[in-house]
């Protein structure tokens, strides 16, 4: 008889036989299903694989919040550290040894509310690792209390009256922070995900890769996948990610387009 | 005859070249092969027009702390020195300004309320310097010259140290300095002729190797240097920058870096990260910066990763008293933050051990896989001691890491449950050894686990490892005779030197009493507490803090309750104020 431990053993397995488990590892992730943060994960362990980077030479560097599990996803060296200090510990990974190539990982709280106060000088200190934030407007870990990037009047559990504080703009913060290379994805496109990264890796300075996915367990009206969708588009064809000025007018003017937005020449 | 112990102070304000003239009482005097502990005070506020206020204690025998008492007072501004006068002796030596820049009314100058014995010493600081090199910011070397002219010391000494401390600047600037110090010296040997006196001449002056002035902070700095530092990652707090200035200017030179962060929490944060890539990194920082490290250093102790992190204690709590010190972290760095989480604490009594104690707290750090808090004080790190120059041995500063053995095949468990709890540890880059380093609790394998079985267990082991490094941290050392002891004194920090001098000072009139030296905070060696405090009468315990945070930690390694001797002053802890205590307890258990 077919237990459901075996119905899944044989799935893993067959998973397996499919070599998916050359970057990622075999530990299930703990994520929702329909998180999109699996759609993260397939685009940077395709990544690594496109750089044909060996995976000892690989950290992967994380906070606290449903992304913070991710070192445990995947087969590089892994950092979990404490809550919103992904980027220090990260400066501090790269900077003993410069060969290594570091990605550093986390959700919109860690990264803009109890972290929020590093990205600024990450960025202008320009130190060549790859920030990835996850940005789904929402506290997933703590079961869905407001972000500093949830909508104006979000009610929660914790906000039933409605949020009074307005949200942050990650990309824009980004570039006015100085960051070498910015890059804003969506977790429903690992394919230009895997594409952003490719390119964000090259580049020998610090690029953030602000991606907006949805919270499917306690996000039931903004960044829903039918929403995000709907919403989400490229840059124009004739955006030129060099220069800094047309990239502030296209994140003034336009939330949702995706791609590279900055990069320094 | 007796020997020579002088204590000068120089006092004045932001301004008057108080400190410059401190520095170069100790510099000669030094080079004159005395024992010189010098230690400045001065206020918070950069131009608050604060009391600035230099101690030096010069000996013929070894130095260990300054004490109540000065003998000798060079007054640059009569108004700040009124305060000092409460702690002169009375036949106290005082040279001050005849014509001072700003005149005070008789009947409130600072001889007014001085006692009737003081031999003082008046000259025209000002005139003297503007007539011989044209203007009057030599006063504070006419003022050296008089002490030293008044005092019986070496005047060549006192030129040596000039040109020293002028060498980088002009020769006009040099010769300036120079003659204000004839002049005043000249001067005073002229206008004080019947009164001169001899109070540095020694039969025998300690003879040993060639000794430099360091300061704790100096020696702290060189000693991370020497450990082969790389990475030095902190944020701008009293009393700790010296520290990282130094370091900014020397470490590159030695190919690594200093980065200034954005605060104490991401200085830790990326220490952390640079240990757990295999380089050696530290972080210095006082009271209010090590409250925000101690998440992160509980997450090196969860996660196994080495750091260095120095605390140079100043007075608490939040902001406190910035440029005074205080014993008062010691329950911050021994049991700060969230959970169990045990760390190596130690703490040096003297220059020379903030030097050796930091070079050997990088390999603690490696070996035990633990954040290493060195524990400091405003006194120890801005003191200046005369000492020979440490210099770190080989074994001292060879790698710590002990690296996985692992055979193919074979899955690599970072976090293998040995019996020393020490796993050996994989750094990035070492293939096929990947794991992730994390702050949950987790299995030997690195993966998280809250299994009651798990957390037992692994609580166990990383409390086991931090006991065993009780073989490589240094044991606690006494200074007592053999047999019983009406009085054993206990001491850690600075206030340790205090607690010897007073502890020798009471064998002198006859007490049979002891000191016992701890530097091995945490863990601590319980066997040779106990040893020490199993023949003693009764324990003193004396802490620059106003709770006794030692007496809370090891006072139950007491045959009966310890005795506190607290003081919260921000001031050193005075010799002699422990001595009147070990007089008072000796005499009630005599009776």
């Amino acid at each position: 008889m077919k237990t459901p431990g075996k119905v899944l053993a044989d799935k893993v397995r067959a998973i397996g036989e499919a070599k998916i488990f050359e970057v990622r590892s075999e530990s299930l992730p703990t994520w929702c299903p329909g998180c999109g943060y699996f759609g993260i994960h397939q685009g940077l362990n395709a990544c690594i694989k496109e750089l044909g980077m060996p995976l000892h030479k690989v950290v992967t560097v994380s906070g606290i919040g449903c992304a913070g599990r991710y070192p445990f996803f995947t087969r590089t060296y892994g950092l979990h550290t404490v809550h919103g200090r992904t980027l220090p510990v990260a400066t501090g990974v790269k900077m003993a040894n410069p060969d290594l190539t570091v990605f550093a990982v986390g959700g919109d709280g860690d990264g803009l509310a109890i972290g929020g106060g590093h990205l600024p000088h990450v960025a202008r200190r320009n130190v060549n690792i790859n920030y990835l934030l996850f940005d789904n407007s929402i506290y997933g870990l703590t079961k869905g209390q407001p972000s500093p990037s949830s909508p104006l009047g979000m009610t929660s559990k914790a906000s039933p009256y409605g949020t009074l504080d307005k949200p942050l703009n990650a990309t824009l913060m980004a570039l006015t922070y100085g960051a070498s290379f910015v890059a804003r994805l969506f977790a429903g496109d690992p394919k230009g995900i895997t594409n952003a990264l490719v390119e964000g890796a090259r580049h020998p300075g610090f690029s953030i890769f602000h991606i907006y996915t949805s919270c499917v367990t306690f996000d039931k009206s903004f960044k829903t996948w039918e929403h995000l969708k709907e919403w989400v588009h490229p840059l124009p064809k004739d955006h030129d990610p060099t220069d800094l000025r047309q990239a502030f007018d296209q994140v003034l003017q336009d939330d949702f387009s995706v791609g590279v937005i900055y990069k320094r020449g | 005859m007796p020997g020579v112990d002088v204590t000068v102070e120089v006092c004045g304000m932001a301004g008057d070249g108080t400190i410059a003239a401190g520095g170069m009482i100790n510099d000669a005097m030094s080079h004159g092969g005395f024992s010189v502990l010098g230690f400045d005070s001065y206020p918070a506020e950069i131009r608050g027009f604060g009391r600035c206020v230099t101690r030096s204690r010069v000996g013929d025998r070894e130095i260990r702390a300054l004490d109540e008492e000065t003998h000798v007072l060079i007054s640059l501004n009569d108004e700040e020195s009124k305060s000092r006068v409460p702690v002169l002796t009375r036949d106290c030596v005082v040279l001050f300004d005849s014509n001072p820049p700003v005149l005070v009314e008789e009947d409130r100058s600072l001889v007014a309320i001085l006692d009737p014995e003081t031999r003082l010493f008046p000259m025209p600081f000002g005139d003297l310097a503007a007539a011989a090199a044209g203007t009057q910011r030599g006063r504070n070397l006419v003022a050296l010259g008089g002490f030293a002219a008044v005092c019986g010391a070496d005047p060549e000494l006192f030129r040596e140290a000039i040109r020293s401390k002028f060498k980088a600047k002009s020769q006009s600037v040099l010769q300036a300095n120079l003659k204000s110090f004839d002049a005043g010296y000249a001067y005073a040997l002229e206008k004080f002729h019947d009164r001169l006196l001899t109070m540095f001449a020694s039969a025998d002056l300690p003879k040993g190797p060639e000794k430099v002035m360091l300061s704790g902070n100096m020696a702290i700095g060189k000693a991370a240097l020497d450990a082969g530092l790389k990475l030095y990652f902190g944020y701008p707090i009293t009393p700790a920058t010296p520290i990282m200035e130094y370091l900014a200017r020397e470490l590159p030179k030695r190919g690594g870096a200093v980065v200034q962060m954005e605060d104490e929490i991401s200085s830790i944060g990326a220490v952390l990260g640079a240990s757990y890539a295999g380089k050696r990194a530290m972080t210095a920082t006082s009271g209010p910066g090590f409250a925000l490290m101690t998440e992160l250093i509980t997450h090196g102790v969860m996660a196994e990763i080495p750091a260095v992190i120095l605390n140079a204690q100043r007075g608490g709590p939040s902001t406190g008293l910035p440029t005074k010190t205080e014993q008062s972290d010691l329950h911050a760095a021994v049991f700060g933050g969230p959970g169990d989480s045990y760390r190596i604490v130690i703490a040096p009594t003297n220059v020379t051990e903030c030097y050796y104690y930091t070079v050997k707290s990088f390999q603690l750090a490696e070996k035990y896989q633990t954040p290493v808090i060195v524990l400091t004080d405003f006194y120890l790190d801005n003191r200046v001691e005369n000492v020979p120059m440490p210099e770190a041995r080989e074994e001292d500063v060879r790698d710590g890491n002990i690296y996985p053995n692992v055979s193919a095949g074979e899955p690599y468990k970072r976090y293998l449950r040995t019996e020393s709890g020490i796993s050996p540890r994989s750094i990035p880059g070492q293939a096929g050894l990947q794991f992730t380093a994390t702050g949950l609790e987790h299995t030997e394998r690195g993966k998280p686990d809250y299994s009651a079985r798990n957390h037992m267990e692994m609580s166990a082991k990383r409390f086991r490892k931090i006991q065993g490094a009780l073989a490589d941290l240094p044991e606690p050392e006494e200074y007592a005779p053999d047999g019983p002891l009406s009085v054993g004194v206990i001491g850690w920090g600075s206030t340790f030197g205090s607690a010897l001098e007073a502890v020798l000072a009471a064998r002198e009139r006859g007490l049979r009493v002891g000191a016992l030296k701890i530097t091995s905070l945490y863990p601590y060696h319980e066997a040779a507490i106990r040893k020490f405090t199993s023949r003693c009468e009764e324990v003193l315990i004396p802490e620059l803090n106003y709770s006794g945070q030692l007496i809370s930690l090891i006072g139950r390694l007491c045959r009966k309750e310890a005795i506190p001797l607290n003081l919260a002053t921000g001031e050193p802890f005075p010799p002699s104020l422990i001595r009147k205590k070990i007089e008072e307890l000796a005499e009630a258990g005599a009776q």
